[in-house]
C-alpha cells in the first residue's frame, strides 16, 4: 500500500464512522494537536468528530536527510472525537484491519503514555500503540486544553503515517517510502530535509526570530482585545513555531525557555478562554445541532 | 459460605498502576471487611493490563448478629431528680428504644448513659454492594482521568464489571454521564485472540474461565512463566536473559498472555558499547538483553520481547520487532560514529552554550570552577603530580559527552559514553575511569567511585553545585530539593567515607567558598553567612548518615557531633573520618560495656568543672596546676595520672584508636575515685579560691581529655 493510498484508506475508513474530514490547516505547528481543528474544537460542549492529515514541523529533529527515522518536517494522520466513544479501541483496531494488518497475527499493546504540551497548556492520558514493538499510533484523552478542562473528554488518535507506511512497505528508511506507484517520499522530501535543516541549524536569523516572536505575541494581544479569536489564535502558532526555530538553533537558555513557554502558554490559555465565550455567545451551534439530529 | 467476584474490566491500565492497585486493595479490602463484620476464608487478588480483580471466599451470607453498646448524654444531663430528661427522651427515640431501657454507667469521663442493642446482621450482598464502589473509587494513583461526558475518575475508563456472589450477579452500576455500567457475569478475554465475551457461570471458575480465553489474571503466574520462557528462549541462542527486576514487572503488567519472542540483530552493532545496546532494549523497547554469560557484560546479537500475541505468529512477531531494533540500533550507531569524528576535547566549546543554572553560567564555566576545587582536594590529599595532572584533566573533560549526539538522544549514558569517548580519543585510563565514576552514586544503592580520580572529581562536581545553589539562595526545603543538593552533601561524605579520604571538609569548604565569590558571578549572599549555611547542610548530612546508615544511637551521635559546640562541629568537618571512627567505637563500647566503665567517672568530673573557668580544649597539666596548693595525696596522685594520661590521649586522636584513650580513662577511675570519695578524698569547692580552682583544673583537664572523645554530658546512660 503506497503513502497516498494510507491516507485515503484512512479517510474512508474515518469518514465511514462519522467523521468530518477536513484539511490541513495552513499554518506551521509542532503537531496535529495544535491545529484549530483539534485544540480549539476540543473545549466547550459541543460534539465533534473530525479526521485530517496534518504537516508537521520539529525544527530540531532535522538531521540533514542522514538519518532514516527522524526528519524536521513529517505527516501526522489525526482524529478527533468528542465525547470520547466506548468502544474507541476496538474501532481503532478495525481500523488497522482496513490498511490490511490483521491485529490477531501481531502483538499490539497499549502502552502507557501520557501526553502534556506546557506551551499550550494542555494534557491528557493515553497509551501509544505498539505493533510488533513499534510505535504507530498515539491514543490521547483530553483532560485539559489551554488550561481549561476538557467536557466532554475528547479522544485523540494520532497515527505516525511514515512509520505505519514504512511498516506495510517492508522499507527501512522514511526517504525509500513509496508515495505513489512512480515516486518516493525522498523525491518529494529530501532536498527539503537537508534544506530545511541547514535552515533550522545554521542560516536562520536568531535576532529576526527574536523580533518577530515579539511581534507576533503583540499582535495575538492585540487581536485577542478585538475578539478576533481565530486570527489571534494563529499569532499563536507562529509563536510556537518561532520559538521551536530559536530553540533548535540553540539560543535560547533553560530559564528562558522556562519564560518563553510560560509566555506563549499565556496566549494559547487566553485565546482558549475566549474561544468558549465567543461559541457560548453563539449558543453553541453544534450542541444544538446534535440535539436536532438525536430528536 | 459463599464466593465473591469482583472484576473491575477497564481499557489498558498503565503498567506500574497494575501492581499499585492491588496492593493498596490487599490492605484495604481486608480491613474493608472487617469493619462491616464480615470475616472471609481466603482473598485472592488477580489483574491484568484490562481488570483487577478480587475473588473472596468463604464469605458467611450475612453479618453476624451483634450486641452493640452506644453512649449517650451524662447522667447528669440526661436525669434529674430521677426523673429523664428530653435530652434522655430524646437519645432513647433515637435508637428506637424506650426510656427505661437506657442503662447509667460510670466512666472515667464521669456517668453516662448507655444503651445495648442487639443489631441483627445484613445480607452480605447488602454490604458488598455498598462496599464495592468504595473499593474502586478508593484506589489512588498519579493522573487520573475522565472520559466520556462524566465525572468519573479513574487511571483509564472503566468498560465492565463482573460482580457475582456464587453463581448469582451482584448488580452493582456505575453512571458516567450519559454512559453507564452494570455490572453481569460477562468479562472479556483477550483482545485480539478472544474477541467473544466471556460468560463466567460462578465466582470460582472466574481464573479458569478467563485462562480459557487467552488472560492469564495472576500476576505472580505471569511473571513465573515470563521467566521461564525468556530463560528458555536464551539457552536457545545459548546465551543467558539479562532480567532487571523493574522491567519484569513493568512486562509482566503490558500482557494478558505473555510469549517470548527470540529476535536477532546485526552482529555488526555488537561493535556499539553494551550501555548503549542495553538502553535501547530495556528502557525503549522493554527486551531482555541476551548475554555470553552471566557474570559477563558480552552481549550476543539477540533480544527477547515478551509478546501478547499468538505464539504460533512469533515469527512474523520476531520479524517486525527486529526492524524496529534494527532502526534503533542503527541510530545508535550513527551517533557513536559521528561523535567520535571528534575528540572529547572539541566538544568543551559546545559546553558554553549549555546552561547549568541560569544565575550559574554555563556547563563550561562550572567545569573550570570544579578544577580549581579539585586542586584544593588534591593539594589537601598531597597527590603527586602525575595524578593531580589525570585529576585536572577529567575534570576538565568530564562533562563534554553531555555534547555528544548519543548523551543527547540517551541522558542516562552520561559518563558512560565520556569514558568511551576518552578512550578512544586516546585519554589515559586514569582519566577516561574518573569521567565515568564521577557520576558516582548515581542513586541510593549504587556503587561508588573506585579511583582516586572518580572520587576527587565527583566530590569537585558535587561541592560545586552546593556552593553554587546556596549562593543563589535555592537552599532545600521540606520535600522540595529541586538540585537533589541533599543526595549531593550525602554522596561527598559517603565518598571520603569509603575511600577513606583524610579530607578537611572545612578548610575546602573556605577555600571553595572564597574562590567561588571571586568569581564573576556576583553572588547574592556573603561568605560568613554561605559558609555557615553549608557546614550546617553537611552536618545534617552527617548525621542523618550516622544514625540512619550507620545505625548509631541519636546520643552518642550528639556526643560526637555536639549539638551546638562550635569545638565539634569544626572538628566533625575538619576530620569526617574521625567524626565516623568516634561514633562507631562509642556504639562499640556502648554495647560491650566499656562505656559504663568511665561514664559516671568523667560526667561527675565534667559536671563540676563546669564551675571552673578552665576552657575546654587544654589538655596539658604542667604549668597548669600549682602542686603547692594540694593538701592531699589524692591531688598529687590525681595530678601525675593526668600527666600520664596526655600521651595517650594524643595518640589515640592522631592514631584514631580510641580504645587506647578509654583505657587509659578506665585506669585512671579509681585515682579519681579516691579524690572524690577516698580516705584522702578532698571537698572541691574549698572556701579558698585559689585551691578550688586548682581542683576544678584538675577535674577539667580530665573532661578535656574525654571531650577528644565525645561530649559526655550528651551521652544519656552509660549503660
Amino acid at each position: 500500500m503506497n503513502f497516498q493510498s494510507v491516507i485515503a484508506t484512512l479517510h474512508q475508513f474515518w469518514s465511514d464512522r462519522g467523521c468530518l474530514i477536513v484539511q490541513p490547516y495552513d499554518t506551521e505547528k509542532g503537531a496535529g494537536t495544535k491545529s484549530p481543528h483539534t485544540f480549539l474544537r476540543a473545549l466547550g460542549p459541543e460534539p465533534w468528530s473530525v479526521a485530517y492529515v496534518e504537516p508537521c514541523r520539529r525544527p530540531a529533529d532535522g538531521r540533514y536527510g542522514e538519518n532514516p527515522n527522524r526528519v524536521q518536517h513529517y505527516y501526522q494522520y489525526q482524529v478527533l472525537i468528542k465525547p470520547s466513544p466506548e468502544n474507541i479501541l476496538d474501532i481503532y483496531l478495525d481500523s488497522l484491519k482496513a490498511l490490511g494488518i490483521k491485529p490477531e497475527d501481531h502483538d499490539i499493546r497499549f502502552v502507557e503514555d501520557n501526553w502534556e504540551d506546557a506551551a499550550v497548556g494542555a494534557w491528557g492520558v493515553g497509551w501509544e500503540v505498539w505493533l510488533d514493538g513499534m510505535e504507530i499510533t498515539q491514543f490521547t484523552y483530553f483532560q485539559q486544553c489551554g488550561g481549561i478542562d476538557c467536557r466532554p473528554v475528547s479522544i485523540e488518535i494520532t497515527y505516525g503515517l511514515e512509520r505505519l507506511t514504512m511498516y506495510l512497505q517492508e522499507v527501512n528508511s522514511i526517504f525509500d517510502i513509496r508515495w505513489n506507484d512512480r515516486l518516493t517520499y525522498g523525491d518529494v522530501h529530501l532536498q527539503g530535509e537537508i534544506e530545511g535543516s541547514k535552515y533550522n541549524f545554521e542560516a536562520s536569523d536568531p535576532d529576526l526570530l527574536f523580533t518577530l516572536f515579539k511581534l507576533f505575541e503583540q499582535d495575538a494581544e492585540r487581536l485577542m482585545k478585538a475578539s478576533l479569536v481565530l486570527p489571534a489564535f494563529d499569532q499563536v502558532l507562529k509563536c510556537s513555531h518561532t520559538f521551536n526555530l530559536l530553540d533548535a538553533r540553540g539560543v535560547i537558555s533553560v530559564t528562558e525557555r522556562a519564560r518563553y513557554i510560560g509566555r506563549i502558554r499565556s496566549l494559547a490559555r487566553q485565546v482558549a478562554q475566549l474561544y468558549v465565550k465567543q461559541r457560548e455567545e453563539l449558543g453553541f451551534p453544534l450542541l444544538k445541532e446534535s440535539q436536532a439530529q438525536a430528536a | 459460605m459463599v464466593t465473591f467476584l469482583l472484576e473491575v474490566g477497564t481499557e489498558e491500565l498503565p503498567a506500574s498502576f497494575v501492581a499499585d492497585a492491588l496492593n493498596q486493595w490487599r490492605s484495604r479490602i481486608p480491613a474493608s471487611l472487617a469493619e462491616s463484620f464480615l470475616s472471609s476464608e481466603s482473598i485472592q487478588f488477580y489483574g491484568t493490563p484490562r481488570r483487577l480483580a478480587v475473588l473472596i471466599a468463604g464469605l458467611p451470607t450475612q453479618q453476624p448478629d451483634r450486641e452493640e453498646e452506644v453512649k449517650g448524654p451524662s447522667a447528669q444531663a440526661a436525669f434529674k431528680d430521677g426523673k429523664p430528661t428530653k435530652a434522655a427522651e430524646g437519645f432513647a427515640r433515637s435508637r428506637g428504644i424506650a426510656v427505661a431501657d437506657l442503662a447509667v454507667r460510670s466512666t472515667d469521663k464521669g456517668d453516662f448513659v448507655f444503651v445495648r442493642q442487639q443489631i441483627a446482621g445484613r445480607p452480605t450482598a447488602e454490604i458488598l454492594t455498598e462496599l464495592v464502589p468504595q473499593w474502586i473509587f478508593g484506589l489512588e494513583g498519579k493522573r487520573f482521568m475522565r472520559w466520556g461526558d462524566g465525572d468519573l475518575r479513574f487511571p483509564r475508563p472503566i468498560r465492565w464489571l463482573v460482580s457475582l456472589l456464587d453463581e448469582a450477579v451482584l448488580p452493582i452500576r456505575l453512571v458516567n454521564g450519559s454512559e453507564s455500567c452494570t455490572s453481569d457475569r460477562i468479562s472479556q478475554g483477550h483482545r485480539v485472540l478472544h474477541p467473544d465475551p466471556v460468560l463466567i457461570p460462578s465466582a470460582a471458575q472466574y481464573v479458569e474461565c478467563l485462562r480459557q480465553a487467552f488472560v492469564e489474571v495472576d500476576p505472580a503466574q505471569r511473571e513465573a512463566q515470563i521467566v521461564a520462557q525468556a530463560e528458555k528462549a536464551a539457552r536457545s541462542v545459548k546465551g543467558v536473559a539479562t532480567i532487571n527486576p523493574g522491567l519484569l514487572a513493568e512486562v509482566r503488567d503490558l500482557v494478558e498472555y505473555p510469549t517470548a519472542v527470540v529476535g536477532q540483530f546485526d552482529p555488526e552493532f555488537l561493535e556499539l558499547p553494551p550501555e548503549v545496546i542495553t538502553t535501547e532494549m530495556e528502557s525503549h523497547q522493554r527486551y531482555f538483553p541476551i548475554r555470553k554469560a552471566a557474570d559477563r557484560p558480552t552481549l550476543l546479537p539477540y533480544f527477547i520481547t515478551i509478546a501478547n500475541g499468538d505464539p504460533a505468529k512469533t515469527d512474523l512477531i520476531a520479524a517486525g520487532n527486529q526492524r524496529v531494533i534494527r532502526a534503533r540500533l542503527s541510530d545508535g550507531k550513527y551517533f557513536f560514529d559521528l561523535d567520535r569524528k571528534q575528540s572529547l576535547e572539541d566538544y568543551l566549546p559546545r559546553l558554553e552554550t549549555v546552561t547549568f543554572q541560569a544565575d550559574l553560567g554555563s556547563v563550561r564555566a562550572k567545569v573550570d570552577r570544579m578544577g580549581e576545587i579539585a586542586q584544593m582536594i588534591g593539594s589537601q590529599l598531597q597527590v603527586n603530580a602525575a595524578t593531580q595532572s589525570a585529576i585536572d584533566r577529567a575534570t576538565l573533560l568530564c562533562k563534554a559527552d553531555l555534547v555528544t549526539q548519543m548523551v543527547g538522544e540517551f541522558p542516562e549514558l552520561q559518563g558512560v559514553m565520556g569514558e568511551k569517548y576518552a578512550r578512544s580519543s586516546g585519554e589515559s585510563e586514569a582519566v577516561a575511569t574518573a569521567i565515568f565514576e564521577h557520576y558516582l552514586p548515581r542513586g541510593a544503592h549504587d556503587q561508588l567511585p573506585l579511583t582516586l580520580g572518580g572520587q576527587v572529581v565527583g566530590i569537585a562536581d558535587r561541592l560545586d553545585t552546593l556552593i553554587g545553589i546556596f549562593s543563589i539562595g535555592m537552599v532545600p526545603s521540606g520535600s522540595s530539593d529541586p538540585f537533589a543538593l541533599r543526595r549531593a552533601a550525602t554522596a561527598i561524605v559517603n565518598i571520603t567515607w569509603a575511600a577513606n579520604l583524610e579530607l578537611n571538609l572545612e578548610q575546602l569548604l573556605h577555600q571553595a567558598v572564597s574562590a567561588f565569590l571571586a568569581g564573576s558571578t556576583p553572588p547574592k549572599t556573603d561568605a560568613a553567612s554561605l559558609l555557615q549555611q553549608l557546614q550546617e547542610f553537611f552536618l545534617q548530612r552527617v548525621r542523618t548518615l550516622l544514625q540512619e546508615d550507620r545505625s548509631i544511637d541519636y546520643d552518642l551521635v550528639n556526643a560526637v557531633l555536639g549539638e551546638s559546640d562550635p569545638d565539634y562541629t569544626a572538628r566533625a568537618l575538619q576530620n569526617l573520618l574521625d567524626v565516623r571512627d568516634r561514633a562507631e567505637f562509642l556504639q562499640s563500647i556502648r554495647q560491650n560495656g566499656q562505656l559504663t566503665a568511665i561514664y559516671e567517672t568523667v560526667n561527675r568530673a565534667s559536671r563540676l568543672a563546669a564551675q571552673g573557668t578552665l576552657d575546654k580544649t587544654t589538655l596539658e597539666p604542667t604549668g597548669l596546676i600549682d602542686p603547692r596548693q594540694f593538701q592531699q595525696p589524692s591531688e598529687q596522685a590525681f595530678y601525675e595520672a593526668l600527666i600520664q594520661l596526655v600521651p595517650e590521649t594524643q595518640a589515640a586522636q592522631a592514631e584514631r584508636n580510641y580504645q587506647r584513650l578509654v583505657d587509659a580513662l578506665a585506669n585512671i577511675a579509681p585515682v579519681v575515685s579516691q579524690f572524690f570519695d577516698g580516705s584522702t578524698s578532698v571537698l572541691v569547692m574549698d572556701e579558698n579560691l585559689d585551691i578550688r580552682q586548682n581542683r576544678l583544673n584538675l577535674l577539667g583537664l580530665l573532661r578535656n581529655q574525654a571531650r577528644v572523645l565525645a561530649d559526655f554530658g550528651a551521652i544519656v546512660k552509660g549503660e
